[in-house]
């Protein structure tokens, strides 16, 4: 990872330069061949947005200084808003913040009473971040620095470790849920002081949320309540609270796909699901959690329907609704709602540039297409799907890495005669599509005025 | 193990020996079918064990209810399972109409899965929500549930239906003659059809069904689009005895009618339902209550208000009799709580009970077997008459059918349809069909538009929003309702968006709106079927009467019908609160009987035609009833019907086509727009003040011209609203699903062209 990203925004610059690690030119490949977001190296595939950037830069730099905020991040289908998040989950890791991040799905809800917000908790701590371990699964490792700077600081004062710790777990018992949250702390003290990797590995499994059942947890670790549906937030504010003891900056926790709480259909969980995130909200407009940020990402219905998303709550409308001065030329990044612009034609293009550069791992010399390929791919493309395809990019870029690969494994074929070949579908239901094999269409059948259908 | 041996030549036939067949099954289950000291296995039986055990094809076993169907299924799918280790997920989709039937077929598969360790679970609504929960923590083995519980696995738990039957390898569908032809049955299609896709591949369907004429009819059902490729295996020993009886009554007078029961309620006397009940029905109910009293039965009546009297006559002669009622009404507007008492009582089988119901209830009534069924009124079909029928004679009794039929005095007064003694011959043509394993063809054209509204509010629901053309594809163009075009389902998302039941997002993805919230939201969501309203007859503000729920005639202001006794004018039809306003209309004496309710088939008249003309007394009627018989030959010879298809009758002639309802009514429209006042009697069309020969020229002069648009017909119909989704669908729509089901032009003008 260029070391940059430390001392200012990774602003792009319009034509890529440098070498690529081989590193992060595999992940990014592999990424966005298979349609996902690369873990790594977003910086060098970033494009535009470098307001929407410093905007988020600021938001990672008040958690870190143990404030709270909470931002929307609001694009279309494709438009880049899980790129967008794994940068800003990227920069937030490298201010010494630990991310937590999943996506939402039908069994994963912010509020549920059939275990899908503890479903939502144990996937975010699972992905549980640091700058040494960024892919998750660090929640072990800030334990036990938790424990090593204890017994650092009792050294250093000159007392029981014990006496520390109990002063520390003091201050976690303050907070709601805090007396549990504690106390299994203090049993992976015990197990680390008496050698038990049992009652260790148990606390980390609480911490995790994978104790289902409060009877299992009592017999372990002889605590009365488990990480559940209804108290999973708090979860959150200890584990904020908990890792600024172990000397990180605190915690950002990016959720994505909030569009699938816009989609349930069952009206009561729905507004559930609403009330949880104004529960965020509240708490972070008002300051009233240290080191805890929120980025979410959703679709402009999720937000704006005022049927069936967050406008449909009306406090929700009234903390979120956008400035009205705004309009136009006028911008204001410091609302908690930030609409990601479309890519333009012109992002578009250096995207292509900066994945050609990617490919070739840096290297103009190995470059596999020319400028005017890159044209005559986005030409093709604009006619075969019309304006989607630089607007929500996900399979373009798709398709073009597969072109580039076509390219590099036989050399002897020319792009011209590629380009006229690439098949950008519009984007479907998987589980819907029909089997293979099973009653193939009649032909002559006009589905088609369907696929543009609008009621 | 054996699998691949077993794909060979067709094993089946008498000759083959337990031993080489068992053979095929894995050793475990070889050595359970062994313990239990079964010394042969039958035909149906090992026939079906390579197919399935290969589990490249689907498979329909059709056999009489207790030949043992089920094992011949369960052997060799427990076969596989043993033989293989399973995938992650549900292994076995077993659906059934019943919850009785899963809880039986629990009891017996339990100890088979047991000694085999294959997890077995039942889903229903009476199972427990914490099995529910085991189940969805450890989805595994075989899972056996209701049509409605597995709606409501899509709708609640869509996004991990895909895991949670991972690994399925059967779906196996019981009583599959009883979903043919229904909305229900159009529902499980969707719903096998979703599993499918929800898992990503074709799994081998294996259906259990009674023995019907057309067996490939049951095969297209169960593969829609690729019935030819199923395999059917039909036993020839017949298991289940069937003992039928029709029992015929003349109608007398109750004991007080007309101004004796005028004095009777001046006088301040208790007047009963004995009092007022027809002398028939009071021996109807003496009969019943002797026969039936001591076990479990299921009485049919054709229309609620019989339902009531019988229930009521019923209760007196127990109270009279000093014995604990048996006898219970069951049907639509009853309240909720006097229902659930009913359908309590029929579950608990440690007292006798007797149902008293209609004909549309029966999918309500979760009962599994009972010792008889009785029908008062001539059976609705042939089909529901076997379906009744299967649900008697479990467990090697024989299957109990009686039909009590009553017929009026003939008298100068008397109109050709009933001196014909229509409703005994139309029982008997019926019973004789049962007999030959004839069965009511599913109709093929039906768009089944209600339940295609159901089935796209589920899949949205399921996958939180789908994209019109992924809808379509799923449920029309590659699914069940292939007889829906694309045009027609645009047209149902626009009506649907109009009544605010789906919205569209700025993507393109059709989401569930605010009605379409509430109704999906309602636990009354989950099953494809209503309970129809009755529709109430008034004339000048008096209630005359209601119609039977299941009666399809059309209603358009403007036409006639015949209603106790008398023809009656449509002056408006108001669909809201189901009224239908009649004036009285001229014409001579229309016939009692009007048919059951449901649409009576082609085939069902041409059998009636055929038993006028035969001379023979079947062996099953009692002796008033072969009387009856006699009677309504001696007319049928008396009216010349064998050579005339017309015949005058004072003011009116009566055109007898000897074909189905829907060919009537399709007639009855065409002459009605061509502004003769005609009305559908029964087994004919009066026409009132023309005669033969004008008749005979204006079916000329119609059959001369193509059929028309059967839809344009409907547009005039007031009460197409049938089924449950219905008032949900733009008014085109609704004339094409009602024509569909109503209407056979083709039919009406082959009849009309042959007359001419």
């Amino acid at each position: 990872m260029s070391g940059d990203s430390g001392t200012s925004p990774p602003v792009p610059s319009p034509y890529p330069q440098g070498m690529i690690r081989p590193r992060d030119r595999d992940a990014i490949v592999q990424s966005l061949r298979a349609g996902v977001v690369p873990r790594l190296g977003h910086q060098h595939i970033q494009v535009g947005r470098a307001l929407e950037v410093k905007a988020l830069l600021r938001d990672v730099d008040r958690v870190a200084d143990g404030g709270s905020s909470v931002r929307f991040i609001i694009g279309e289908y494709g438009s880049g808003k899980t790129f967008f998040l794994q940068l800003v989950r990227s920069i937030a890791l490298e201010r010494k913040l630990v991310t937590l991040n999943a996506d939402l799905s039908p069994d994963r809800r912010l509020q549920a009473s059939g275990g899908q917000a503890r479903s939502l908790y144990t996937e975010l701590a699972h992905n549980f971040a640091t700058r040494a371990k960024p892919d998750g699964g660090a929640l072990a490792s800030v334990v036990e620095r938790f424990v090593s700077t204890t017994l650092a600081e009792a050294t250093e004062r000159g007392v029981e470790p014990a006496v520390v710790i109990a002063e520390r777990l003091g201050s976690l018992s303050e907070l709601v849920g805090g007396y549990d949250f504690a106390a299994v702390i203090g049993a992976y003290w015990r197990g680390h002081d008496i050698g038990d990797d049992g009652l260790q590995s148990d606390a980390i499994r609480w911490l995790r949320g994978e104790f289902s059942t409060k009877t299992d947890a009592r017999l372990a670790l002889g605590v009365r309540t488990i990480v559940d549906d209804a108290n999973w937030y708090d979860h959150l504010k200890l584990l904020a609270r908990f890792v600024r003891m172990a000397g990180f900056s605190g915690v950002l926790v990016c959720l994505d796909e909030l569009v699938n709480l816009y989609k349930l259909a069952h009206t009561q969980s729905r507004n559930g699901n609403y009330e949880q995130i104004l529960r965020i909200v509240n708490d972070s407009l008002q300051g009233s959690v240290a080191g805890l940020g929120f980025v979410l990402g959703g679709t402009p219905d999720f937000l704006l329907d005022t049927r069936r998303g967050l406008y449909s709550y009306p406090a929700l409308q009234s903390r979120l609704a956008e400035n009205t001065f705004a309009a136009g030329d006028l911008v204001d990044y410091d609302g908690p709602v930030i609409r990601l612009a479309n890519l333009t034609p012109d992002d578009f293009y250096i995207l292509l540039t900066r994945l050609r550069h990617v490919y070739a791992s840096g290297d103009p010399a190995a470059y596999l297409l020319p400028d005017e390929a890159l044209s005559a791919f986005m030409n093709h493309c604009a006619k075969r799907v019309g304006d989607a395809y630089f607007r929500t990019p996900r399979t373009t870029i798709k398709e073009f890495i597969n072109l580039l690969a076509v390219l590099e494994q036989n050399p002897g074929v020319t792009w011209d005669g590629l380009i006229e070949r690439v098949e950008i579908a519009p984007e479907a239901n998987p589980d819907l599509l029909p089997l293979p094999g099973a009653g193939e269409q009649p032909p002559g059948r006009d589905d088609d005025d369907l696929s543009s259908f609008r009621l | 193990m054996t699998t691949s041996a077993a794909s060979g030549s067709d094993p089946g036939g008498p000759g083959v020996s337990p031993v080489d067949t068992v053979a095929l099954l894995h050793p475990d289950v070889a050595r359970w079918v062994w313990e239990q000291g079964w010394t042969e296995l039958r035909s149906a039986q090992t026939e079906a064990f390579a197919p399935i055990l290969t589990g490249d094809t689907d498979v329909i076993i059709s056999a009489a209810t207790a030949s043992g169907k089920t094992e011949a299924a369960y052997l060799p799918i427990c076969s596989a399972l043993a033989t293989t280790a399973p995938l992650p997920g549900i292994s076995v989709l077993y659906v059934s109409p019943l919850k009785a039937l899963i809880n039986d077929q629990f009891d017996r598969l339990d100890r088979l899965c047991e000694h085999l360790e294959i997890p077995i679970h039942r889903w229903h609504g009476d199972v427990p929500g914490a099995q529910k929960a085991k189940l969805l923590n450890d989805p595994s083995g075989m899972l056996l549930i209701t049509p409605e519980s597995l709606e409501a696995l899509f709708v609640l738990r869509g996004a991990r239906i895909g895991a949670l039957l991972g690994g399925l390898r059967y779906v196996v569908l019981d009583e599959l003659h009883s979903f043919m032809g229904t909305e229900r049955g159009a529902q499980l299609q969707s719903l096998v059809h979703r599993v499918e896709l929800a898992v990503r591949r074709p799994v081998p369907r294996i259906a259990l069904s009674a023995t019907l004429g057309d067996m490939r009819l049951a095969a297209e059902f169960l593969r829609p689009g690729a019935g030819e490729a199923v395999r059917l295996i039909v036993a020839d020993d017949d298991g289940g005895h069937v003992r039928l009886q029709v029992r015929g009554y003349r109608t007398t007078p109750p004991r007080l009618g007309g101004p004796s029961l005028q004095a009777a309620l001046e006088a301040g006397d208790e007047v009963t339902s004995e009092d007022t009940a027809d002398g028939n029905e009071l021996a109807i109910a003496g009969h019943l209550f002797e026969t039936l009293r001591g076990s479990d039965n299921l009485i049919f009546a054709n229309t609620r208000s019989e339902v009531e009297i019988f229930a009521d006559l019923l209760t007196r002669r127990s109270e009279k009799a000093k014995v604990p009622n048996e006898f219970f009404a069951h049907h639509g507007s009853l309240s909720k709580e006097f229902r659930e008492d009913v359908e309590t009582r029929l579950k608990d089988r440690t007292r006798p009970v007797n149902a008293v119901c209609t004909a549309t209830l029966e999918m309500g009534i979760d009962i599994g077997d009972v010792r008889s069924i009785a029908q008062i009124g001539a059976p609705p079909s042939v089909a529901t008459t076997r379906q009744r029928l299967g649900r008697s004679g479990r467990r090697g009794d024989p299957a109990v059918l009686r039909c009590y039929i009553s017929e009026p005095e003939v008298s100068s007064k008397t109109s050709p349809p009933d001196a014909l003694r229509a409703e005994l011959v139309q029982t008997v043509a019926m019973v004789n069909l049962l007999l030959e394993r004839w069965y009511e063809p599913p109709a093929t054209g039906e768009l089944h538009l209600s339940t295609l509204v159901q089935q796209l509010l589920s899949l949205i629901a399921q996958h939180g929003g789908v994209r019109p053309a992924e809808a379509y594809s799923a449920l029309c163009g590659n699914g069940p309702f292939g007889n829906v075009s694309s045009a027609q389902f645009a047209d149902l998302l626009r009506a649907l968006g109009a009544g605010e039941v789906i919205a569209q997002d700025s993507a393109g993805l059709l989401l569930l709106d605010v009605r379409g919230e509430q109704i999906v939201n309602h636990y009354s969501f989950y099953a494809a079927f209503s309970t129809p309203q009755e529709w109430r007859l008034m004339s000048g503000g008096r209630q005359l009467g209601t119609l039977p729920v299941s009666d399809r005639q059309p209603l358009r202001p403007g036409s006639l019908m015949i209603f106790a006794g008398r023809r009656w004018r449509i002056v408006g039809v108001d669909p809201g609160p189901r009224v239908v306003d009649l004036v009285a209309a001229p014409g001579g004496r229309p016939p009692r009987f009007q048919g059951s309710g449901a649409l009576v088939h082609d085939r069902v008249r041409q059998e009636m035609l055929a038993v006028y003309r035969d001379g023979s007394v079947p062996a099953y009627l009692d002796t008033t009833a072969a009387e009856l018989l006699t009677e309504g030959r001696r007319h049928f010879a008396f009216y010349g019907l064998d050579d005339r298809a017309v015949i005058d009758d004072g003011l009116e002639s009566y055109f007898f086509p000897w074909a189905g309802d829907r060919v009537l009514y399709t007639i009855a429209a065409a002459v009605t727009a061509k502004g003769l006042e005609v009305s559908v009697a029964g087994l004919a069309l009066a026409v009132v003040g023309a005669d033969a020969v004008e008749i005979s020229a204006l079916f000329g002069e119609l059959a001369r011209r193509p059929a028309p648009d059967p839809a344009v017909l409907a547009q005039a119909v007031a009460n197409k609203i049938v089924e449950k989704y219905d008032e949900l669908l733009p008014d085109e729509l609704l004339a094409a699903g009602y024509s569909a089901r109503t209407f056979d032009c083709p039919g009406a003008w082959k009849v009309l062209r042959d007359f001419a």
